[in-house]
């Protein structure tokens, strides 16, 4: 049995201010090594590599290696669709799980994510419109993420407003509203996807969250906001710590819980529809992601933040891998591994938080 | 800095909490803010940290008032310690104390100095929190708990330490714990305390000054011995309490009176012999069956004299520590010649006192009903060589009635009561 009444090897270490930083610095490190693995791993599966099941061309590592740093001829292979691919991945796993982070902080829940309470949904319904309008010919490949990002910040200030009672946010209540408006604003794709006919087929592949849509164009289009966005997030972690405690502990701590919900939710929807822009909504990023982030680093955001945010990309970089490879040579959406990981693991967070309350 | 609150009122919609509320807490002060059950305390205190929006009226630290403060300065002027803090989120204490310093961070992009790391470890040290500065908050026990919460409120360095009722969820060593904490803080470090308070005695024994609130106003301010009187109490609670003084601290403290049931008073005279404090229960028995009841001769400060007091039964007293007179002892027998029934307390008998058991024997030869009330195994009273029991027992032989206990009186003098 260990002695409680003497400082241990990890409580000398909390009041090192130095020591903390470092250990903040390696997890952020280990995190960034796992993430760039990954990445390279991602690059070198598929179609045509090295590795992964029933490849029609398979490549020597060498050969691969030599295609994407050299100039073979699939060099182009590599560069343009693979790259993208992860980087797209990698982007979006981000913003996702970073504005769940910042939801389970608004809503003082850890069930609260961008596409529990229903952004992701209005993303979903901005896109689509934009999309079965054809704007993108029209207005450029920036019609899609602005017109995803309105609808989402709407539906985002409508469960606010829904879940309000004069002024005041309640969690419970929002969580409710949430749910909700995802299910209303869900039909509406799908309503508008019915009307969609000729473009069933793709449509559904988007709806159901997939990243086959990646190009570079698109990933220099979301890069901006969502390191925006993230950066924005990581900034107001002290304050997202005290929010956690309660808005009336957050104001008696000098921060505006006011303000600091209101700006999270707009950031949250920001990064949403970022990632829901291109490529359909992926569900339950932003729940598993922050939640097995925060087990292991604990609930202070300036660690949990980064932590979040680099394991999302790392989880969709491989949940994309495995949508490309499990059914080779065609590809599952992507948004079925993480609908299939996401959904009983927010069944065990309800059991356990029912269960916690009987206590 | 003093904390005044002038004039203030508040209102949620159309029902007024505050009305007019005039406060003064001075540098270094103990204060207590006391009320029932929604008369407004927390909202007071919520208007103190500007969590609520002040409408009427003026709060000021220091002479400045609250509107120049951004909301950093007010989190640096006041540090709330709320009734509970429960949070699902794995935080660690250290986390949690941390979270006092973000009114002190210089910049978003800096993150905890070295200074904030010592201050928290000061503060976990003073709150003897140390030990578990690793462990995960939300596992603590209440006492903890609270212990780090005044932690934070201490890494916090406020000018002025605001406490919601903070010990109303803890067992009695967490509430004397959490209250001595905050008592040798307020001492030690001159950090003024401005605390809601649901515990009269607590409050009684901890505060400076206490602020009495009953609907939204203020009802009486002052030393807790000048506010909470039986009076006061009586008109903010609306109950009956007994008042008194802690013999070793001096602080009052308040007792709820058991209320009386309500009985028909049939006026038969009962009178009481008794003396260091054994004719309490009796009395208050007598005086609930209904009967009028008076006691002598007893001590000024003796316990049963206070009871006749609280009860207002007229009492034949003699001075402290002196020998019962010729007089009072006189004035005892007349109020026995008055009463259909005597009844005497196993009180302790010393030569001051034996003129009672003699007043006992008067009433026998007055023809009155004596009962003794000695249980078998009562301790030797008799500090008078044996004469006490000697008396007693003539008193016996000469018809007066024992029983072993108060409450095996009644169904003898109900008996021949008609």
């Amino acid at each position: 049995m260990r002695d409680l009444s003497r400082p241990t090897g990890s409580e000398s270490e909390a009041f090192d201010a130095h020591r903390m930083k470092t250990r903040r610095l390696l997890v952020v490190g280990v995190l960034l090594g796992i993430l760039v693995l990954t990445a390279f791993v991602a690059i070198l599966v598929g179609t045509l590599g090295p590795i992964g099941p029933g490849v029609p061309v398979r490549i020597s590592f060498s050969e691969a290696l030599r295609a994407i740093f050299g100039s073979s001829g699939y060099h182009w292979v590599f560069w343009n669709i693979r790259l993208p691919r992860v980087l797209l991945a990698g982007l979006v796993g981000a913003a996702l799980a970073c504005s769940g982070t910042a939801m389970q902080a608004v809503f003082r829940n850890s069930m609260a994510d961008p596409f529990v309470i229903g952004i992701s949904s209005g993303g979903a319904v901005g896109a689509s419109v934009a999309g079965l309008l054809g704007l993108s010919a029209t207005m450029g490949m920036l019609a899609q993420p602005m017109f995803a990002f309105m609808a989402a910040a709407m539906a985002a200030f409508g469960v606010y407003l829904l879940g309000s009672v004069r002024g005041k946010v309640y969690p419970e209540s929002l969580l409710l509203s949430g749910v909700a408006v995802a299910a209303f604003l869900g039909a509406i794709v799908s309503f508008l996807i019915y009307f969609a006919r000729q473009e069933y087929h793709q449509l559904i592949f988007w709806l159901l969250g997939s990243l086959t849509l990646a190009n570079w164009e698109v990933v220099e289009i979301l890069a901006v906001p969502v390191i925006a966005g993230t950066l924005f997030i990581f900034l107001y972690g002290r304050d997202l710590d005290a929010l956690l405690l309660g808005e009336e502990t957050a104001h008696n701590l000098g921060a505006n819980p006011e303000f600091l919900k209101k700006a999270m939710l707009f950031v949250g929807a920001m990064l949403a529809a970022s990632a829901v822009a291109f490529t359909g909504v992926i569900g339950f990023v932003g729940l598993i992601i922050p939640h097995i982030s925060r087990l292991v680093v604990g609930s202070n955001h300036r660690i949990l933040v980064p932590a979040a945010t680099l394991s999302g990309a790392i989880f969709l970089i491989g949940a994309d891998t495995l949508a490309r490879t499990v059914v080779a040579p065609t590809e599952l959406p992507v948004g079925i591994i993480t609908a299939l990981c996401g959904g009983p693991f927010f069944l065990y967070l309800l059991r356990k938080n029912s269960m916690g309350r009987e206590r | 800095m003093t904390l005044s609150v002038r004039a203030l009122s508040f209102s949620f919609g159309e029902t007024q909490v505050l009305k007019n509320i005039n406060l003064e807490v001075q540098p270094g002060e103990f204060f207590g803010i006391m009320g029932p059950n929604g008369s407004g305390k927390t909202t007071l205190l919520r208007c103190i940290t500007r969590y609520l929006p002040i409408e009427d009226g003026m709060i000021a630290v220091g002479g400045r008032p609250l509107e120049d403060f951004s909301a950093e300065a007010i989190a640096r002027t006041f540090a709330v310690v709320p009734q509970n803090s429960a949070t699902d989120f794995p935080f660690r204490v250290f986390d949690i104390v941390m979270m006092g310093r973000i009114p002190h961070a210089g910049s978003r992009l800096s993150g905890e100095t070295k200074d904030d790391v010592e201050i928290v470890r000061q503060a976990l040290e003073r709150t003897d929190a140390l030990r578990f500065s690793s462990r995960v908050f939300s596992e603590l026990s209440g006492g903890e708990k609270q212990r780090v919460i005044i932690a934070r409120a201490i890494a916090q360095k406020p000018k002025v330490l605001l406490l919601d009722e903070p010990t109303v969820y803890l067992d009695i060593s967490g509430q004397i714990e959490t209250m001595d904490l905050i008592k040798k803080l307020n001492r030690e470090e001159g950090i003024t305390v401005v605390a809601v308070l649901h515990d009269v005695n607590l409050a009684a024994r901890y505060c400076d000054r206490i602020a009495l609130l009953s609907g939204g106003t203020l009802e009486a301010s002052g030393a807790p011995s000048d506010v909470l009187t039986p009076e006061t109490i009586r008109s903010v609670y609306g109950i009956d309490v007994l008042v008194r003084k802690d013999p070793m601290t001096e602080a009052v403290f308040v007792m709820p009176r058991p209320a009386a049931p309500s009985i028909r008073r049939h006026g038969t005279r009962a009178h009481v012999i008794s003396g260091g404090g054994t004719g309490g229960r009796l009395m208050k028995f007598l005086h609930d069956q209904g009967f009028s009841v008076s006691t002598g001769v007893v001590n000024v400060l003796d316990d049963d004299y206070v009871i006749a007091n609280d009860l207002h039964i007229p009492v034949v007293a003699e001075i402290p520590f002196s020998q019962i007179s010729d007089d009072a002892h006189a004035e005892n027998v007349r109020l026995i010649g008055e009463s259909a029934l005597v009844i005497v307390s196993s009180f302790p008998v010393g030569p001051g006192n034996f003129k009672n058991l003699e007043a006992a024997r008067a009433a026998l030869s007055l023809g009155k009903r004596v009962f003794i009330v000695r249980s078998k195994n009562t301790p030797g009273i008799d500090f008078v060589g044996g004469k006490a029991d000697e008396m007693v027992s003539g008193l016996i032989a000469s018809g007066a009635a024992v029983v072993a206990d108060v409450s095996d009186l009644l169904p003898l003098l109900t008996d021949r009561r008609g």
